[in-house]
């Protein structure tokens, strides 16, 4: 039996690695999964670096940044399979919210699409500005998240400038409730369970799911150091098998109780376990907007064409100067999970704003 | 000759913090800020100008400096420590102690290397006092619960105090399991059962 150690941050999407360990479907392929919880992406970058974690549950633009030595020495990392798509949202501050659904009613347009709330919040600031008002703070995980660039696409989708018209900060995930409860921010986009957490203890209001903004955005790889990788690749397929079958699982009506408890009690996911059904299973509670990740086996293929999109959005955010997209493709390793290199399907395009996207 | 690096300890526990503090002025460090919250932290850090940034390792609030890495609007650029790859001995102590530190950008390595040396054996100092507190309140807790479980014992099966006492230190020893967790399920069962 080959021992795997694999850091992962707490999160709906680090499902199908507790799947894989808790169902035996790692074991089956002679690997046993030893499971570490991690506290920050920097951390999960470090520890891959130093050789602590074989393999990780990581940020897709994080995994891009650590192989172009971005924030850190260079970092060769594959990534076989993804570990889902989607699954973040971003909540207001409530008052915010009132003050943007306020303004975007007066507008035209459905309150659903993101480009009618963008333009409310653009005339938020506005307003703000001339009242000589601090401009609002939004929050995100880390520099090189997902999280970050839907916040940009919805801030542009009004015309506003994320460098001057707003001020950007990191905060931790468990950290953002509180944070938006004290004032100190006034929106986050991060992943579930926090959105649903905030809307149901009253923090907040989700006005967005993430996949309203970008559909089908690439979100966390299942990502190998590249050395432990090519020091026996047999491995890395069978644990990319494993997590297809952990996805197989994961979609089944049945096993969203089952599912829950992973989460609250082996990734230790600190929110009522209700919640977490709820966010796996949202007709529970259709009134709650919940975000929930896709996390079918469809979703799991790393394609390269995510890693175009990503860079295309890292430059985007000035974060990458002109390094060539042909190097972020390099932490795309499909073959590596013994799938074909293709172009993204039809169903799983990434569609920025559309109105496909809006629901 | 250091007096005039500005250290910045970010940590909520007052204890390490206290003990990290103590022994980098033993060193000669005076110019040293405490930061005990991590709200708003952003801003604290900016308020502070530190040339040095010391935090836990498992602080999630290692994310925040990654941002304050990558923009930096009114102090140096400070970069991670773990970005240096040069002395890895030093990298793996400081990962083991549970360290991360970042530095201002240019800040000549002799001078930050005694600092963080200082911190990584705080931490462990830190680490072994919390380690013998832990193993205290175990012991005392494991003596409550083994009284308790020693009276459902002896009220069950009409044992004397020793016998029960012995009952169970042979179950413990059978299951390879500490008594006081023996001790725990007695407890937890009889609260189900009776």
């Amino acid at each position: 039996m080959k021992v795997l150690r694999i850091g992962y941050i707490p999160l709906v999407d680090s499902a199908l690695l507790h799947v894989a360990r808790a169902y035996d479907f790692a074991k089956a392929e002679g690997i046993e999964l030893d499971l570490v919880r991690e506290t920050s992406w920097a951390n999960i970058r470090d520890k891959l670096s130093i050789g602590f974690f074989d393999a990780a549950h990581i940020l897709a633009p994080s995994a891009i940044a650590a192989c172009l030595g971005l924030g850190s020495a260079e970092l060769p990392l594959v990534a076989p399979v993804a570990l889902g798509l989607d699954g973040n949202a971003i909540t207001l501050s409530k008052a915010l919210y009132s003050q943007v659904m306020e303004e975007a009613r007066a507008a035209e347009g459905s309150l659903a699409s993101p480009h009618v709330t963008a333009k409310g919040l653009a005339k938020v600031v506005a307003k703000r500005r001339l009242a000589g008002a601090p401009r609002p703070i939004f929050a995100h995980v880390y520099p090189f998240s997902s999280h970050h660039y839907q916040l940009r696409l919805w801030f542009s989708a009004g015309g506003l400038d994320p460098k001057q018209d707003l001020d950007l900060v990191v905060v931790p995930p468990p950290f953002m409730v509180e944070s938006l409860t004290k004032g100190l921010i006034d929106g986050f986009c991060v992943g579930e369970p926090w959105n649903s957490f905030a809307a149901s203890c009253g923090a907040g209001h989700i006005i967005h799911r993430s996949r309203d903004i970008v559909r089908n955005c690439p979100e966390k790889l299942l990502a190998f150091r590249e050395d432990v990788a090519m020091a026996d690749p047999d491995c890395v397929t069978a644990l990319s098998r494993a997590i297809r079958r952990a996805a197989a699982w994961a979609i089944e009506e049945d096993h969203i109780e089952d599912l829950a408890y992973l989460l609250s009690h082996d990734a230790g996911l600190d929110v009522p376990i209700e919640l977490l059904c709820t966010i796996l299973d949202p007709k529970r509670e259709p009134e709650l907007k919940t975000a929930k990740p896709r996390l079918d086996p469809a979703s799991t293929v790393a394609y390269p064409g995510q890693a175009d999109w990503l860079h295309a959005q890292m430059r985007g955010a000035g974060q990458i100067g002109d390094l060539p997209a042909v190097k972020a493709r390099a932490a795309y390793r499909p073959d590596l999970a013994g799938d074909s290199i293709s172009e993204i399907p039809a169903d799983l395009e990434i569609e920025v704003l559309g109105p496909a996207a809006v629901v | 000759m250091d007096e005039d690096l500005r250290i910045v300890v970010v940590d909520i526990n007052p204890l390490r913090a206290s003990i990290l503090e103590d022994g980098l002025r033993e060193a000669g460090h005076a110019d040293i800020v405490h930061i005990d919250d991590t709200s708003d932290l952003l801003n604290r850090l900016n308020a502070a100008t530190p040339d040095v940034i010391i935090l836990d390792l498992e602080s999630p609030s290692r994310d925040v400096l990654e941002q304050m890495c990558e923009v930096s609007r009114t102090m140096a650029r400070p970069i991670a420590m773990f970005v240096d790859r040069s002395d890895t001995s030093m990298i793996d102590a400081a990962i083991d102690a549970g360290v991360s530190a970042y530095i201002v950008d240019g800040l000549r390595k002799d001078r930050i290397k005694p600092i963080i040396d200082i911190t990584i054996r705080r931490f462990k100092t830190f680490t072994k006092l919390k380690d013998e507190l832990e193993s205290a309140k175990l012991q005392l807790e494991d003596r409550k619960a083994i009284d308790r479980a020693k009276g459902m014992v002896m009220k069950a099966k009409a044992l004397s105090e020793d016998e029960a006492y012995a009952l169970m230190r042979k179950a413990a020893m059978n299951g390879n399991k500490r008594i006081g967790d023996v001790a725990r399920s007695i407890i937890t069962s009889a609260d189900l059962l009776l």
